[in-house]
This record gives structure tokens, C-alpha cells and sequence, in this order.
């Protein structure tokens, strides 16, 4: 069997590929405006969205990449990656380059990389095949199984310190167990002692992250602190009212005032000038892109399909539903950024990379029909 | 473990897809509802809150208007001054410089350090802190020279006020200085560094000194950079003034006042205009332009003599004799006088367990209303003030503008006291009584007025009736506050018996006769405590804080001009000859042109040497405290010695 056969050309999720398409086309376009800064007379350009649209060539490749092999291939390479990432993670503290007060980068000389990146591929891996193995509610044990297995490679990611990070990979498990389901009785336990938890994770915080989460519950205790990236996004946002700015209009934006406008808070750049109907249309191409890829989840030809297209589901889910709800100021200030949207190469590379495996978990649904 | 691991089932999770649609459908209702609530329920207050960050105004100084006198002369101005400024941006190293800016400057480093800590939150990084405000050449050459290793460091040029006359008018003009935190907050227009009135004329008339800043409109970026600029129109020159004041007079009242505490009013009766305002001690209003340093405020703010203190409207003493220009026209306003006739005067009156004695203690015989006035006789007004009773006096006296400001362009007027039956049970708890009655009618007991409230009630008197707002500024519209309830012929009397006190030998103010002029006037001397008749005997001796002050009210007339002259002098023991001198000497330069006009102030210079513990100690030498038991605090009842 050749690792790609022409009928699954037509089997291919143009669909998902289209709105991942639209979303990447917004990205660039709004960061072509975020580069944007006003300096004196004119408008100066910094070159994010040249640079971005680079990774977009290098993110097609590797989804191709992660198309043309049998998806069922990964289920053995699993628990080798886990391996893997945890020895790098523990490198990390010895070997790491530290960069802006946080060790997370591991230099090879000719490209830099973070294990944390890594590690949320694998836990999808990971979970994926737990997970697909049954479809038996889970059980205490087998639920302790699988969060024990992800919080030792949180943990070490809360340490370098990347709260964001770290959260996402044990979101992203906690995700998959409910796509997988609990036993009721477990379920119900959790919904009372999750919450009780909860606060004690206060403790493990370090003080920076405390400032962003009271300045979240508060923004108005500290304007000119943390609170500040709250309140000018809120600014930003509020002010595009209905119909925005106008493209390359943001004030907020082009001033300066609003903080990380290429990264964390991209779409906020957009809200400022695409306003009210901007900000709906891309909430819906985000809801169609997600919606895609859960029906790839329930189409796949076999559990494992589905749980790694789960998995991908939870990864955007997340970092969407935690980004977007930073910009508009549900959330308190994690460093995640928006897919697509905002800037970045390796973040550009690995959710094109996704929606690959997506794609190749949709384009082999029907490949053993006949078996 | 095993079961996890054990091989794949073929099972896709039913629930779990559905899970991931409510989900999706989960997080467009959330956002949607969260962007209609920011975008568009609060999208105003957001629109602003973007505009307030990123435009700013600027505002563009304005010259403050000129104070000219009646005839021109410049009193106020503004003159350039240099500062010494820092700009943070600039500067390489900020502890090191400040060590050098004390050095240059000669300012304490502690001084400069908590200058920069004080001031370095209202300034932007990119905008020059001002660390020196007041530079002398020498100062500006030494910093030029070292200004290229030094960067940061800029001279800044700036308008300063300036009094050409800082001591002879600063109870009249005040002076300004840079506005407070309090006052930035009332007017929005205001900004750091800018000059407002904090007193007398300045502060009174700052709206229209101070003009109108010309606006820019900026717009900048986060750091505060300027990215455009607007210009919303121009700055408006503040207005010029001419004053009522005649720099001449007041110079004059300025001398003659010189090393006494007193004050000297000039005012035309029929306008009300003031031609000299004069308060002694004064200060130099120079002292405040430049930063006073919390010392020299000390220094002010603590001297015995007050010199802050404007004493012909700000304070309040008992009229003593004068007053009795009042009740002899109550007297007549409640027919209770006929002025032909006579009261005899034995040199004391009983009431009840008491002796009012008159000053005159062997008695003036047979007073009639004019000679009672003339030589100031108790023993016709303690009579006249049995008749009339508090009822009345205080009613006459209320509707002549005593017990009310002038309303005059001045802050802080003060409205002195009329006391009434209703106002002592109120306030003592305890019912008026038939001696208060003899105390007021002779300008003692509770009574205070100020210098300016006898000027205007003088004029009204003479002009028929008018009660006039006093006026600062030249050609200002007289206006008339309130009418003396008194006929044109019962007026006629009162100026009668005045110009009969100056002209008659005998009268109290023979002294201030003065040759082709006109001149009516009424002595006091008001007492501060009550002496006994041993300390009394003292004369001189009494020490300098115990002793009355003395009051000259009159007037001139000659042809059509006419003025009226008040003189309040602090401890002057005798109207005629405490007050008087200074009464004539306005006079003399008002009708007769002799002016001698003291040298011009040199800024700064002239103020008073010693400090002010030493100038109480050399009060307190010269006038010791008189032993224990001479001296009663009592203010009720009797009247002791009195006017001449």
C-alpha cells in the first residue's frame, strides 16, 4: 500500500482547509496593520507579516508533511516522543538559553527550539492512544493514569516558568477525558473537588502571575501594571464599535498603547479596526474551523482517528477560547497566543502541521471499508 | 494499565463529538455576547478612553496684563527670568549630574535630590524638570560652560512678574505664584509651572491678568512622543489695568506709616474710587514670584507685626471716638438729638453701681450736639446712648455698612462687628445689658470695624448719603451699595460739627487744619485692654501692646475736589497726635501738591532687616511688662481716659 493513494485526493476536507485558509489570510493581512508604527511623520512597517507569510509556505509544507504517512503509524512513536520530551525538558534547566527571565529555549546552533512545543504534540499522541484504547468510561485509576502521565511534563513547563504552556498540555488531556467520558460518579466527585483544588495552585504561583490574575479580577487597582494590557485591549476593542477604524486606522495599535499587538494581542488590533462585524466574522470562521475538525472527529474510520483529531480540536479550542478571552477581558493575562492570528514561526509551523493530521485522519475515513 | 493499552476498539465516542459541537457552539455565544457588550453597548466610553490616550493639549503661555496706576505708571510687569532645567531622556547619569547642579547652583544637594524626587512623576521623561527656577548670570555663564559634558542639563527661559514697587503695594496688587495641586484641580486650564494671583488684585482680577492660553492640540504616542501637532488658536495677551491707586499718595502713605502698624485710606467720596490703600508693615510681593523658601515664609507667616496682613481691610478694631460720628447721627435719624440742646457735663455719669466717666474728668459743662463733637464729650453720648439704646445704634450702624464688607476688589475683606441684643444672647448666652449700651455708644465693647467701613460711611456723610463700593480700578462704574437713612440736613449736621471739630481750637482735630481747605474730622482712640487709671498716668511708659490705637476720620473739600482720609495707626495711644500726622500729610499732598515722594523700592531691598524675634524683643525692651495688678482685663463697664 502506497502511503498516498489519488482516491484520497477526493477524500480530502477542502472545507477544513479553506476556512484554515481564511483564518491564515486574516493573520496576515491584520498583522500587515500591527506592523504599523507611527514614529514622527508617516508610518514605519516592521516586517512581521513578510516573515509570517514565510512560516505560512514552511506550515503548508509541513502539512502536506503530516498528510502524505498513515496517521496509524503514530500510534507506535507515542510513548518513544514521551521519552523524548521529558530528556529534554529536564535539559532545559542545565542547557537552556534564558530569554526575557525564562529558561525554555533549547539552542542546536542552527535553530532554537522549545521541548514545551514538543510536549503538547506528544501529549496528543499520548492521549490519544490511552485513550482510543477502550470506550469504556474512564475510572479513577485509569484517570490518574492518563493526568499523571501529563502533569510531569507540565509541571517542569510551570517551572521554566511558562504557565501557558504548561496549562494547555494538561487542558489539552483534560479535554480528550471528556471526549472519552467519566464514569458519573467520577464525574460528579471532580465537580466538587476540582473547585476546591483550585485555590491551592494559588501557592505554586510566582508573584507575577498573582499581579495578573488580581489585576484580571480588578484591572482598575493597577492601571499602569498588570492591569494595564487588560485595560488598553479592552480600549482597543471597545473602541472599534461597530463597523472598527478602518484597516491601518487603530489608534490603540499604531501608538503603541496596546502592548504585544504582533503576538497575544493580534486580534485585538483587529477588533480595533474591523470592529463589532469583524471581530463576528472571524469568531464564526474560528467556529467553522472548529466545527471541521469535530466532524472529522466523529467521520474517522476508527477511535484513534477520532482522538487525535479530538486532541487537535482541544489544542485550538484552548488557545482560542483562552487568547480571545484575554483580549476581551474574560481571562486573566496567559501568554497563548491566537492560531493563525498571531505571530509566530514555530506556533505557524505546528498548527498547520495539525491540521495536516487532521486532514489525514478525514482523507483515509473511508480506506478500509472494504476490510 | 492493561486495559489502556490493550488492543484498539472500534468504538468512536458518540457523546464525545457531540461534546465538541456544544462546545463550539459554547464559545461563539460567549464571545458574541461578550464583543456586543464591549463593542457595543460600551463602545462610547471606549471611544473616548482611546482618544484620551492619545491626544494631549498643550497650552501656550499668555503674558500676564500689566497693573498701571491712575496715571500710568507700571507697577506690575513680567520680566524675563532663567531656569534650570533637567531632561531625564538626555541625561547619562541623573545622581551624578544633580551633584553638579547643586554645585553650579550652590543649592544644598539634599535640596536639589528632593526637588528632582518631588517633581520627577508630574514630568515627562522627554520634557525638561525644572531644578533652579531662579538662575543669576553668573550661574546661567558657569552652566553654558559645562553644559556639553553635562547633557540634559537646559536653561530654560521663562516670564516672571515683576513689582516695580514690591513693598509700597503688595496689600493692594498681592502677588502671584506657581499654582498648587488644589488649584490645578479647580481649573482645568492650569498646568504645572503656571503663575496664579494668590492675592489682592492678583488673585482678585487673575481672570482677566491672566489672558487666555493659546491650545495645541498633540497627538502622541505611548512614551509620550510628539507624533502632530494642532494649533486651536492663539494666546491672548492678559488685559491691562489702570488703577484707582496714585502711586504718589500711596507712596507718601508708605512714609509716613514707615515703622508704624497702620493703615491709611484716600478715598473719593463721590466715586468711590481709592487713591492710596496703605498698610504698615508691608512685604516686598517680589519675595513670592521667584519661590519662597519655607524659611522666609516662616519668617513672614510668624512676624509679631504681620506684615501679611492688610489692615485697612483685613483687620478689625474698635472705632473708639469715631464711632461716635455714628450714634450722633442715629441720634438725629430717631430724632432723640436737637442739636441746640444742652447736656451738662459734670465728668461722670451713674448707672446703677457704676461711674461712667468722661475723659475730661473735671467735666465739659454745657454740651450742645456740635461741642459735644468738637471736644468728643462721653457724658453728652453716654446719655445720648441711654436714650437710644442698642436697639437703635445697632440698627443705624448696620444700615451705615458697618457689620457688612465693602465689597471691595480685595480677598479675604473682613466685615467687623455690630452687636445687638439677639447676637449676645446667641452667643454669651446672657442678656444685654444698660451698660453695654454706654460702652458702644463711644466705640468700645464688642464693636470692630475696619478702616475701609469708616472710609465709606465718612463719604457717605458728605456725598448725601450713598453708601459706595470702595473701587481699585480707574473709571470703574461707582456703585452704590446703600443709602444712609439719614436727610440731606441731618447729614449737613454730622459734617458741621466735623469741620467745627477741625476749625474750633478747641476741637480734636485742630491740628489738621489746613490752610484753603476745607477739612472735617473725628478723632479715636480705641482701647485694647482696659488700663487703670495708675498705668493710664504712665502715658509713654505703657507698654507698647496695651497701648489704644488711634483713629483719624476726615475729610477735605476744596472747589469740586473732595476726599475722604482715614488713619487707623496700632497702638498710636492719641487720634490727634497718633493718626493725625498721617491724616495731614495726606491732606497737605492732596490740596496743597506737597509731595515729597520717597526714592523708588529697590526690589528686595528695602524689607525689613531684623528678624522678627528681634524686632519683638526691641518691642519688648522698650515697652516692659508692667507689674502684676495695674493691669485689669476687665472690658466692662467704665470708660477710662480718653480722646484729646
Amino acid at each position: 500500500m502506497s502511503p498516498i493513494d489519488r482516491r484520497m485526493l477526493y477524500h480530502v476536507n477542502w472545507r477544513l482547509v479553506g476556512v484554515m485558509a481564511a483564518l491564515f489570510a486574516i493573520g496576515v493581512l491584520n498583522l500587515y496593520s500591527a506592523s504599523g508604527v507611527r514614529l514622527g511623520d508617516g508610518v514605519q512597517m516592521e516586517n512581521f507579516y513578510q516573515k509570517q507569510l514565510i512560516w505560512g509556505a514552511m506550515g503548508l509544507v509541513g502539512m502536506l508533511a503530516f498528510m502524505v504517512f498513515d496517521y496509524r503509524r503514530l500510534h507506535s512513536v507515542a510513548w518513544p516522543m514521551y521519552v523524548l520530551t521529558i530528556v529534554l525538558l529536564l535539559a532545559v534547566p542545565f542547557i537552556g538559553k534564558t530569554v526575557l527571565g525564562a529558561r525554555r529555549w533549547l539552542d542546536f546552533g542552527l535553530f532554537s527550539f522549545q521541548p514545551s512545543e514538543l510536549a503538547k504534540f506528544t501529549m496528543l499522541l499520548l492521549g490519544a492512544r490511552l485513550l482510543s484504547a477502550d470506550s469504556e468510561k474512564l475510572n479513577l485509576r485509569q484517570l490518574a493514569t492518563v493526568l499523571g502521565l501529563g502533569l510531569v511534563p507540565a509541571l517542569m513547563i510551570i517551572k521554566q516558568p511558562d504557565l501557558g504552556t504548561g496549562m494547555l498540555v494538561l487542558l489539552l488531556l483534560g479535554g480528550l477525558v471528556l471526549f472519552r467520558g467519566v464514569k458519573p460518579w467520577l464525574f460528579r466527585t471532580l465537580c466538587v473537588l476540582v473547585p476546591l483544588v483550585m485555590p491551592l495552585f494559588w501557592f505554586v504561583l510566582k508573584d507575577y502571575q498573582k499581579r495578573r490574575i488580581l489585576a484580571f479580577l480588578d484591572p482598575a487597582t493597577d492601571p499602569l501594571g498588570s492591569g494595564y494590557h487588560i485595560l488598553q485591549s479592552e480600549i482597543a476593542v471597545g473602541s472599534g464599535r461597530i463597523f472598527g477604524k478602518g484597516f491601518l486606522g487603530g489608534t490603540q495599535s499604531q501608538l503603541r498603547f496596546l502592548p504585544e499587538k504582533h503576538t497575544d494581542f493580534a486580534v485585538a488590533v483587529f477588533g480595533e479596526e474591523w470592529g463589532f462585524f469583524g471581530m463576528i466574522t472571524i469568531l464564526s470562521i474560528f467556529c467553522a474551523f472548529l466545527y471541521q475538525i469535530a466532524v472529522v472527529a466523529r467521520d474517522a474510520k476508527d477511535p484513534y482517528g477520532s482522538y487525535l483529531a479530538a486532541g487537535v480540536f482541544f489544542y485550538f479550542f484552548w488557545q482560542i477560547l483562552i487568547n480571545m478571552g484575554m483580549v476581551m477581558g474574560l481571562m486573566p493575562v496567559v501568554g497563548v497566543p491566537l492560531p493563525f492570528i498571531s505571530y509566530g514561526g514555530s506556533a505557524t509551523l505546528v498548527n498547520f502541521s495539525l491540521v495536516g493530521l487532521v486532514l489525514n485522519v478525514s482523507m483515509r475515513r473511508y480506506l478500509f471499508k472494504q476490510t | 494499565m492493561k486495559n489502556l493499552l490493550s488492543a484498539s476498539s472500534q468504538n468512536v465516542p458518540r457523546h464525545g463529538a457531540t461534546l465538541l459541537q456544544f462546545l463550539v457552539l459554547g464559545l461563539f455565544c460567549l464571545f458574541a455576547v461578550r464583543l456586543w457588550y464591549l463593542q457595543i453597548h460600551l463602545g462610547p466610553v471606549f471611544t473616548e478612553k482611546s482618544r484620551n490616550n492619545q491626544l494631549r493639549i498643550e497650552y501656550l503661555f499668555a503674558p500676564r496684563g500689566f497693573l498701571r496706576d491712575r496715571i500710568g505708571e507700571l507697577l506690575a510687569v513680567n520680566e524675563p527670568a532663567f531656569a534650570l532645567g533637567l531632561v531625564r531622556e538626555d541625561c547619562e547619569d541623573i545622581p551624578a549630574t544633580l551633584e553638579k547642579v547643586a554645585e553650579l547652583t550652590g543649592l544644598p544637594a539634599e535640596r536639589v535630590k528632593e526637588i528632582y524626587t518631588r517633581n520627577k512623576p508630574k514630568v515627562k521623561s522627554f520634557e525638561p524638570l525644572v531644578l533652579a527656577p531662579d538662575l543669576t548670570f553668573d550661574t546661567i555663564a558657569k552652566v553654558e560652560g559645562v553644559s556639553v559634558r553635562w547633557p540634559g542639563l537646559e536653561i530654560l527661559s521663562r516670564t516672571r512678574r515683576k513689582y516695580n514697587y514690591g513693598h509700597l503695594l503688595s496689600h493692594v496688587l498681592g502677588y502671584v505664584s506657581e499654582a498648587n495641586e488644589a488649584e490645578m484641580q479647580a481649573d482645568p486650564s492650569l498646568s504645572l509651572g503656571d503663575f496664579v494671583g494668590k492675592q489682592g488684585l492678583e488673585n482678585r482680577l487673575d481672570a482677566r491678568l491672566r489672558g487666555q492660553k493659546g491650545k495645541r492640540l498633540i497627538e502622541v504616542d505611548v512614551t509620550g512622543r510628539r507624533l502632530s501637532e494642532e494649533q486651536q488658536g492663539e494666546p491672548k495677551a492678559g488685559e491691562e489695568i489702570f488703577l484707582s491707586i496714585d502711586l504718589g499718595l500711596q507712596q507718601l502713605g508708605h512714609k509716613v506709616l514707615e515703622g508704624k502698624s497702620g493703615a491709611v485710606i484716600v478715598m473719593d467720596p463721590d466715586t468711590g474710587e481709592i487713591l492710596a490703600l496703605v498698610s504698615e508693615p508691608s512685604y516686598d510681593s517680589n519675595m513670592f514670584t521667584s519661590g519662597l523658601s519655607s524659611a522666609q515664609w516662616a519668617q513672614l507667616r510668624d512676624d509679631p507685626l504681620h506684615p501679611l496682613q492688610n489692615r485697612a481691610t483685613q483687620s478689625v478694631y474698635p472705632p473708639g471716638s469715631v464711632f461716635k460720628l455714628v450714634v450722633a447721627a442715629a441720634g438725629l435719624r430717631y430724632g432723640m438729638v436737637d442739636p441746640k440742646e444742652t447736656v451738662n457735663c459734670t465728668g461722670e455719669v451713674a448707672l446703677g453701681n457704676h461711674v461712667f466717666r468722661c475723659w475730661k474728668h473735671s467735666g465739659h459743662g454745657a454740651v450742645n450736639f456740635q461741642r459735644a463733637l468738637v471736644e468728643s464729650c462721653d457724658t453728652y453720648f453716654y446719655k445720648l446712648g441711654m436714650k437710644l439704646g442698642v436697639d437703635r445704634m445697632s440698627e443705624f450702624a448696620k444700615a451705615s455698612g458697618f457689620g457688612s464688607v465693602t465689597g471691595i476688589t480685595l480677598p479675604h475683606e473682613k466685615s467687623g462687628l455690630i452687636a445687638s441684643r439677639e447676637w449676645k444672647e446667641k452667643r454669651y448666652g446672657v442678656r444685654w445689658t444698660k451698660g453695654e449700651d454706654l460702652n458702644m455708644v463711644i466705640g468700645q465693647g464688642y464693636t470692630v470695624t475696619s478702616p475701609l467701613q469708616v472710609a465709606r460711611y465718612i463719604a457717605a456723610v458728605i456725598n448725601g448719603g450713598k453708601l459706595l463700593k470702595p473701587l481699585l480700578i480707574r473709571g470703574e462704574q461707582p456703585q452704590i451699595t446703600g443709602q444712609l437713612p439719614l436727610t440731606d440736613e441731618q447729614a449737613a449736621i454730622v459734617k458741621r460739627a466735623m469741620v467745627a471739630t477741625v476749625e474750633d481750637p478747641r476741637g480734636t482735630c485742630h491740628r489738621v487744619l489746613t490752610p484753603g481747605v476745607v477739612v472735617g474730622a473725628k478723632t479715636g482712640s480705641a482701647q485694647v485692654v482696659r488700663l487703670t487709671e495708675e498705668l493710664r498716668r504712665m502715658g509713654d511708659a505703657v507698654p507698647y501692646k496695651y497701648r489704644d490705637h488711634a483713629w483719624m476720620a476726615g475729610f477735605g473739600e476744596q472747589g469740586s475736589k473732595r476726599y475722604v482720609v482715614v488713619a487707623m495707626v496700632e497702638h498710636g495711644m492719641h487720634g490727634a497726635s497718633g493718626a493725625g500726622p498721617v491724616v495731614k500729610a495726606m491732606l497737605n499732598a492732596l490740596f496743597l501738591g506737597k509731595k515729597e515722594l520717597p526714592p523708588q523700592d529697590v526690589a528686595g531691598a528695602a524689607s525689613p532687616t531684623a528678624s522678627p524675634a528681634a524686632r519683638l524683643e526691641a518691642v519688648e525692651t522698650q515697652f516692659p511688662e508692667p507689674p502684676v495688678g495695674i493691669l485689669s482685663p476687665s472690658m466692662d463697664g467704665a470708660r477710662r481716659e480718653g480722646d484729646q
